[in-house]
């Protein structure tokens, strides 16, 4: 069988779509398995489309009050949960073209983006709970900055760069990465960090509907119609694209197509699909068996997110451990 | 050879295992006949060359019996004291099971001090001063009242932490060791003592400065002191005279052993500047709470604090004199000490009180002991003719004799506003008018021979020691680095 | 301080065996993180039993790669006294004492962890600047065991019961067990059982004194030990 070869930028767009496309299929399956914990019968997995679908049909209702920052921040989001994918090893495990774009601080910065200006779309409306959850957001936002930062100082200690696709391959290279604690370490503390920012518990209900304890639920609560299914859209890529890079960067970097051919790259999406499903379960297995913080003991979660992350670059930069 | 210090090891020990069971009359005697050997067998040491027995685990030399002779002194003593001041009767509080658990915790105690000078090595070193911390806990509560149960979770506590440290410095000299001698080695001291000067110095550095921290928390410096007046206050009498006499200086002892290495490893200065820093810190701080004491044995144990920090400066003076002045006064200070807690402790037999407020008039009140309490505070205060004067008066002249004149006047100074505080307490409460209603008497002729005895070894060593006990300081400091 | 696009090269890798090892250390840290923010003094003991059970498992570790035959032993014997004896008094002792919630931190959850984190990385660098090499266990481990042991202190000063104070002390002693397989794993047998005896020796008494205490005052807490000062 002859193999087809893809050009990068055809790798680097396949690694975009299947963000998007797949994005609300895996949120879709996380809460269907959520659901069958909990003894309930739960949303077919594809309903987040038929959601999707349906809003994008409605009217969009403008509170009086809100500017043209309402309507641009959800799409601003949306623009940048498209960038990321680009930068980060989705579906190879060879460097693409544009992959040299940005850092892992640069992915950060870009994510940071989408949700600052969510935050401030939300801030727009004047209305009391979306202000509260951007203002929430964003104070712990920048609580958990930190540890990300140290994090990525450890991979930067490990390879000598900061760039996600080499992180992958050292840890590919041999057991002794994977095992090396400094490693272990910042998986453990970026994995809190993906608890954090994809609104999971101990630090909120991502289900929830009672808005005082919402942190980024609470955000949404203005928008509606296209605008709104963008920012539930955004949500479900960022927490796939969080998943990408705990998976291929940290815990799991197998099963990345190794050529360009296009049986490779498409063996990669079920494979990654599958990886994403199982991390998924995990998160769905944390949030049926502990119950939310306080809002006040949040902090103790950031601590601990924040000493993993620094003892990794202390084990590493002192002891090269 | 070897069999006295088989003796002194064994002999304490089955003591108290047979006060656990037997009489309580024979318990007592016992206790009184085993301190009396110890000690004899100790004295018998004064004049032996370096002795080792049990395959080497026990070794004396003229350091170890220095210190030997300060426990079993204050160890023989205090079992006369013990007798006079631990009575069946009285206030209902002395059972027979509760003078059982006493003797043979007292026997258990100073078995565990006289262990830690007779032990070769750092290691059995510090499992004989961890075992010293678990009995005297165990009996400053034996009391049962809120205070003694309060002195002695702080201890127990503080201390074993302190010990923690003391066991990171022993293991980490042992890392220096293994760098000479290979992975397997029993840290015993002749072998360190002669490889010392090819040992990683930074390593070194580091076990001493732990050391210092850990045994020094058990000795009393400030500022990891603060078990110290607690434990001491809250104690039964007896305890307290030698917590303060013997386990401090035993303590002393853990940390000169890691001088001894540590300046041979990397020069004297280093060492100096870590005990002089301590010893000045605890010799203030001493001096100040000492002026504002109302708990008379509270008191004392600040005293104890003074004369460690004393033991710590004189340490840091190079003169050969200061060093042998540091030895008499951990002799002198067993003597002193033990004597004032025997005058205490018959005060509060007394009065039935330790609050100086209430105190009054003790040298009416009791026509011995209290003339001998006067007489051992002014020991304390390093008055001629007892041996404290000498002692002090060795290490200050070492002070000068090594240009460290500033240094000598503040210790002078410090050492005078503690006198303060002491002489307060006597001429408040003992030189002044007896209430009405105190009977005059003595409450114990065993508490009055124990201090007897004290003030005898006080004022000899003062007077005139004898030539053996000088020839022994004088190879002890020689062994300490500083005679050649 | 730390480069963020470093020209020189990475640091060499450790092989698997020892990485293995220092991860083991590395829980040894964590764990006593773990006791310091713990709220429940049953969970604290929990915890220094999983400590006390990396610990051995570092001890089986040297024996192992250093052919210390004499060190299974020593870890079988602290396996059950750090692990099975220890940690079993102490919940005895708790459940006589019918007491399970003890809040007695002094300081907020989040402040005492960011201080732990600052102890630690103080001791991580003091111990990086000795001149240490080992020949049983990788040489950061031996930082680890430093700020285990400073934890350990802050365990024993920011919290206000006899539980955690007494279990500061034993996880105190883990951290000094750690630092000497590290320097001193050749240590002759019978101060190990010393050692050993004497931890053993000291947990009766500090039992002993628990139940003192909780038999006069009816609580864990050392707040009411306040009666002695100055």
């Amino acid at each position: 069988m002859a193999a087809v070869d893809l050009a990068p930028a055809e790798i680097q767009a396949l690694q975009v779509l299947t963000i998007v496309v797949f994005a609300p299929f895996v949120s879709g399956g996380i809460s269907h398995l959520e659901a069958r914990l909990q003894g309930r019968r739960g949303p077919r997995i594809l309903q987040p489309y038929y959601d999707l679908a349906k809003l994008f049909r409605k009217e969009t209702l403008l509170p009086n009050d809100a500017g043209w920052v309402f309507v641009v921040g959800p799409v601003l989001a949306f623009v940048c949960y498209l960038v990321v994918p680009m930068l980060i090893p989705v579906l190879t495990d060879y460097p693409l073209p544009l992959g040299y774009m940005g850092d892992i601080l640069g992915g950060g910065f870009i994510l940071g983006l989408a949700g600052c200006s969510v935050a401030v779309a939300a801030a727009e409306t004047g209305g009391p709970y979306a202000q509260l959850g951007s203002s929430r957001a964003m104070t712990f936002g920048a609580l958990i900055e930190p540890s990300i930062l140290f994090v990525t100082f450890t991979v930067a200690l490990i390879t000598a760069t900061d760039l996600p696709y080499a992180e992958a391959a050292v840890a590919r290279a041999s057991l002794s990465q994977v095992v090396r604690p400094a490693h272990l370490l910042a998986a453990l503390a970026f994995f809190l960090v993906v608890l954090n920012d994809t609104g999971r518990i101990p630090v909120e209900t991502h289900s929830g509907t009672l808005e005082f304890g919402m942190i980024d639920e609470a955000r949404t609560l203005e928008h509606s119609g296209p605008l709104l299914a963008l920012l539930q859209w955004g949500s479900a890529m960022k927490q796939l694209i969080l998943y990408v890079i705990l998976l291929n960067v940290f815990v799991a970097p197998w099963g990345l197509a190794g050529t360009t051919s296009l049986g490779a790259v498409l063996l990669a999406i079920p494979v990654f699909l599958a990886k994403a499903f199982a991390v998924g379960a995990v998160f769905a297995v944390i949030d049926n068996s502990f119950s939310k913080l306080r809002l006040f003991k949040i902090t103790e979660f950031m601590a601990a997110a924040f000493l993993l992350a620094i003892l990794a670059v202390l084990v590493l930069y002192l002891g090269s451990g | 050879m070897g069999w006295d210090l088989l003796v002194i090891t064994i002999a304490p020990f089955v003591v108290s295992l047979v006060c656990w069971w037997a009489p309580v009359a024979l318990g007592r005697a016992l206790t009184l006949a085993s301190g009396l050997l110890s000690l004899g067998l100790a004295l018998g040491l004064v004049t032996a060359r370096t002795t080792t027995a049990a395959a080497g685990w026990l070794r004396v030399d003229a350091l170890s019996v220095v210190f030997l002779v300060a426990v079993t002194f204050l160890y023989a003593a205090t079992s006369i004291f013990a007798i006079g001041y631990v009575r069946p009767g009285g206030d209902g509080t002395v059972t027979t099971r509760y003078n059982r658990r006493f003797f043979a915790g007292l026997n258990l105690f100073a078995w565990a001090m006289a262990m830690a000078p007779l032990v070769n090595g750092l290691a059995l070193l510090w499992v004989a001063i961890e075992v010293t911390t678990v009995v005297s806990a165990l009996l400053v509560a034996i009391d049962g009242t809120d205070g003694a149960t309060e002195a002695a979770w702080k201890y127990v506590l503080i201390a074993s932490m302190g010990l923690g440290i003391a066991l990171l410095a022993t293991v980490v000299m042992y890392y220096a060791g293994s760098s000479v001698f290979g992975a397997v080695h029993e840290l015993f001291y002749p072998k360190l003592l002669g490889s010392a000067a090819r040992f990683p110095p930074e390593v070194v550095r580091l076990s001493f400065v732990l050391a210092v921290l850990g045994y020094g928390t058990k000795m009393g410096l400030v500022p990891v002191h603060t078990w110290l007046p607690d434990a001491h206050s809250e104690a039964p009498t007896p305890i307290s005279a030698l917590l303060s006499g013997s386990l401090l200086a035993v303590s002393f002892y853990a940390i000169l052993r890691f001088y001894q290495i540590a300046q041979r490893a990397i020069g004297p200065t280093f060492p100096r500047e870590v005990l002089l820093a301590f010893g000045l810190v605890s010799l203030a701080v001493a001096a100040l709470y000492l002026a504002r004491q109302r708990d008379m044995k509270r008191l004392l144990a600040y005293s104890s604090i003074e004369h460690m920090g004393i033991l710590a400066i004189g340490m840091s003076f190079s003169a050969p004199i200061a060093v042998v002045g540091v030895l008499l006064h951990v002799l002198a200070h067993a003597a002193a000490k033990g004597t004032a807690f025997f005058g205490a402790g018959s005060m509060l037999r007394k009065f039935g009180t330790k609050d100086m407020t209430r105190l009054k008039g003790g040298v009416g009140a009791l026509p011995f002991s209290g003339p001998m309490l006067v007489l051992a505070v002014l020991g304390l205060c390093a008055m001629p003719p007892f041996g404290m004067f000498r002692s002090e008066f060795l290490i200050v002249s070492g002070g000068l004799a090594d240009r460290h004149d500033a240094l000598v006047a503040v210790l002078v100074v410090l050492v005078l506003l503690a006198t303060l505080g002491l002489t307060w307490f006597s001429t408040q409460t003992m030189l002044s008018p007896t209430a009405e209603g105190v009977l005059r008497g003595e409450t114990s002729l065993w508490i009055v021979g124990s201090m007897v005895v004290g003030l005898v070894a006080l004022a000899v060593l003062g007077v005139h020691p004898p030539g053996q006990l000088s020839d022994l300081l004088r190879r002890a400091a020689h062994e300490l680095g500083s005679g050649a | 301080m730390v480069p963020l696009l470093a020209a020189t090269a990475p640091p060499p890798v450790p092989s698997s065996f020892s990485g293995g090892a220092e991860a083991i250390a590395v829980l040894v840290l964590l764990s006593e993180f773990a006791m310091l923010r713990a709220p429940l003094s049953r969970s604290q003991v929990r915890l220094y039993a999983f400590q006390s059970l990396a610990v051995t498992a570092l001890a089986f570790f040297v024996a192992a790669t250093q052919h210390v035959p004499e060190l299974y032993a020593l870890a079988g014997f602290s396996f059950l006294l750090k692990v099975v004896f220890v940690p079993g008094i102490v919940l005895r002792l708790l459940k006589d004492a019918r007491v399970d919630l003890v809040a007695s931190n002094r300081l907020g959850v989040a402040t005492m962890v960011l201080l732990a984190i600052a102890l630690s990385a103080f001791a991580f660098f003091v111990v990086g600047r000795l001149p240490v090499r080992s020949h049983s266990l990788p040489t950061p481990a031996l930082g680890l065991a430093a700020a285990v042991i400073l934890v350990a202190f802050l365990l024993v000063m920011l919290r206000s019961d006899v539980v955690s104070q007494a279990v500061g002390f034993f996880s105190l002693e883990n951290g000094v067990s750690v630092a000497s397989l590290v320097v001193a794993a050749g240590l002759p047998l019978i101060v190990e059982v010393a050692f050993l005896f004497d931890l053993l020796v000291a947990v009766v008494v500090f039992g002993v004194l628990m139940r003192v205490h909780h038999g006069r005052t009816q609580s864990l807490s050392t707040d009411v030990l306040d009666r002695l000062k100055g």
